[in-house]
């Protein structure tokens, strides 16, 4: 068993990083930008960004390959660089000094029928590709996240298993509180996604992005809960959550998120030892802040 | 009097079934019914509920999706029906569409797009992902009155800040007016950016109406 999937299963709980993209605008990545073209054309930068979290607290951070499949770098011409920005990515996520870099997966950016004209055969190629080089590189992991389909969720997980089955993979859904509960845009529940997910086998599945710490809360309740009244082989499986830093707001400096690290701290940090839960981190609008409130309170 | 019932125009809508909304339209329309009531007692109630029950969790994406594929498949077979009834009347006026550049979502900026044709006027949709200058430029070539520009997201959104002074900048001489939409949108936005605001397809025909007016 490797160190990081030792750590997931038997704790204590890791801290992952915060947001990337709100970082790299910070830095001057012009809202539209793929951050991909900064894994080449910045990497000082993305080094930078990774070195805060780490000097912040993180255990683990994400290499910058949430958008790098073929699907979404041959919308920016850069296709033929996919290899190259994959692999600079985790070197330079390496370059941080992280205990454990974890390998981004993001969505392929379309949907399945009726919503868009996503093809599941040509996305599971796009996964296979992605994890094909990662799985080559120097990560502990990878984490599928942002997923709004489980289908798609389902087949980056099969896809990742495939081509690197030694490998532990993380996955997290964005889901939405409703006034029936929490589900993604495509209408799957919290309860019967999370299930669905235990039983292909990851090491962890979860949630990031869409709401913040008050609601993310709610949802990790909901989702113990649920853990615990089934039992079986899927208890292996442990849990993730990454909210943002509150909704985001249009001023006059551009979009800017509401919460204060302490407030994401305050929320989150019953989590930090509840029994199931292996890693908790920040997504939009969180940054090293964040983390390092977190940390603060890690007993 | 047509067989078909206005409720029955509405449930197609509801429950996403695209062939039998565009039967029942055909059939509207064949039966000599008047093709706005069709719309605004039927097929629209329909999309307003799926409206309604998208914001009660009850309906996601692809409900909403199913509802605006047999809206529109309604409304283009009352198309001939439509075209005879305004025959007799000027174009209302024309419309530029579009969602903003960085933005691909166009359910909605599709539906404002259809309903506008549907009542009469002349619109020319731009897709999503459309930059600033692509809209005034276009509008400039069509000698649009409206400029319809729509942003899902909360970081697209600034997109239509930009486009208003843009269009101000052209200095456009029959002063062509922005209407925004899209869910991160209000009118309290709109009025901060000098725009005029729709919240949904049907009011964005009266408003565009009153705006032309």
């Amino acid at each position: 068993m490797s160190d990081f999937l030792h750590r997931l299963r038997h704790g204590p709980c890791l801290l992952l990083d915060g947001g990337l993209g709100s970082e790299l605008i910070a830095r001057g990545l012009v809202p539209g930008t793929p951050p991909d073209l900064w894994t080449l054309e910045r990497p000082e930068a993305l080094v930078a960004v990774h070195r805060a979290y780490v000097e912040a607290g993180s255990d683990a951070i994400h290499a910058n390959t949430f958008g790098s499949n073929a699907a979404r770098l041959a919308q920016f011409g850069l296709l033929d660089r996919i290899e190259e920005i994959n692999r600079t990515a985790v070197r330079l996520a390496r370059e941080s000094g992280a205990r454990f870099v974890l390998a981004d997966i993001g969505p392929t950016g379309d949907y399945l029928p009726p919503v868009g004209q996503g093809d599941p055969e040509a996305w599971r190629r796009h996964f296979v590709q992605q994890g094909r080089i990662l799985a080559s590189t120097a990560i502990d992991a990878f984490h599928i996240e942002t997923m709004t389909d489980a289908r798609e969720a389902l087949l980056a997980l099969d896809a990742l298993q495939e081509v690197a089955p030694a490998i532990p993979v993380l996955v997290s859904m964005a889901f939405e509180r409703k006034k029936r509960g929490f589900f993604t845009i495509m209408g799957d529940p919290l309860g019967s996604t999370l299930a669905r997910l235990r039983a292909a086998g990851p090491a962890a599945v979860g949630a990031n992005c869409g709401i913040a710490s008050p609601d993310m809360r709610a949802l990790a309740q909901e989702a113990l809960s649920a853990m615990n009244e089934t039992s079986g082989s899927a208890t292996d499986v442990r849990l993730v959550f990454q909210p943002n830093a509150g909704q985001p707001r249009i001023t006059g400096d551009g979009v800017r998120y509401a919460q204060t690290p302490e407030e994401f701290a305050e929320d989150m940090a019953s989590l930090l030892t509840a029994p199931g839960v292996a890693a908790l981190g920040g997504c939009c609008g969180t940054d090293p802040r964040f983390i390092a409130a977190l940390r603060a309170r890690v007993r | 009097m047509p067989q078909v019932e206005l409720a029955d125009l509405a449930q197609a809508v509801i429950d996403g079934r695209t062939e039998e909304a565009r039967r029942l339209a055909r059939a509207w329309g064949e039966a000599g019914g008047d093709p706005l009531q069709a719309i605004e007692q039927g097929f629209a109630r329909g999309i307003r509920r799926v409206g309604e029950l998208w914001e009660e969790g009850e309906y996601f994406l692809p409900e909403l999706i199913q509802g605006a594929e047999a809206m529109k498949a309604a409304l283009e077979a009352l198309q001939p029906q439509l075209r005879a009834a305004s025959a007799e009347q000027p174009s209302k006026g024309c419309v530029v569409i579009g969602t903003v550049q960085g933005d691909l979502h166009d359910i909605g900026k599709s539906l404002v797009g259809t309903m506008l044709t549907a009542y009469g006027f002349e619109v020319h949709d731009l897709g999503s992902d459309v930059p600033v200058e692509a809209f005034v430029e276009e509008a400039r070539r069509r000698r649009a009155g409206i400029i319809a520009a729509s942003a899902l997201l909360t970081t697209t959104m600034v997109a239509q800040r930009d486009l208003v002074r843009a269009v101000n900048a052209a200095g456009l001489a029959w002063s062509p007016k922005v209407l925004i939409g899209g869910a991160a949108t209000t009118t309290e936005w709109a009025a901060e950016i000098g725009a005029i605001h729709a919240e949904n397809a049907l009011r964005a025909v009266a408003v565009a109406e009153a705006a032309l007016a």
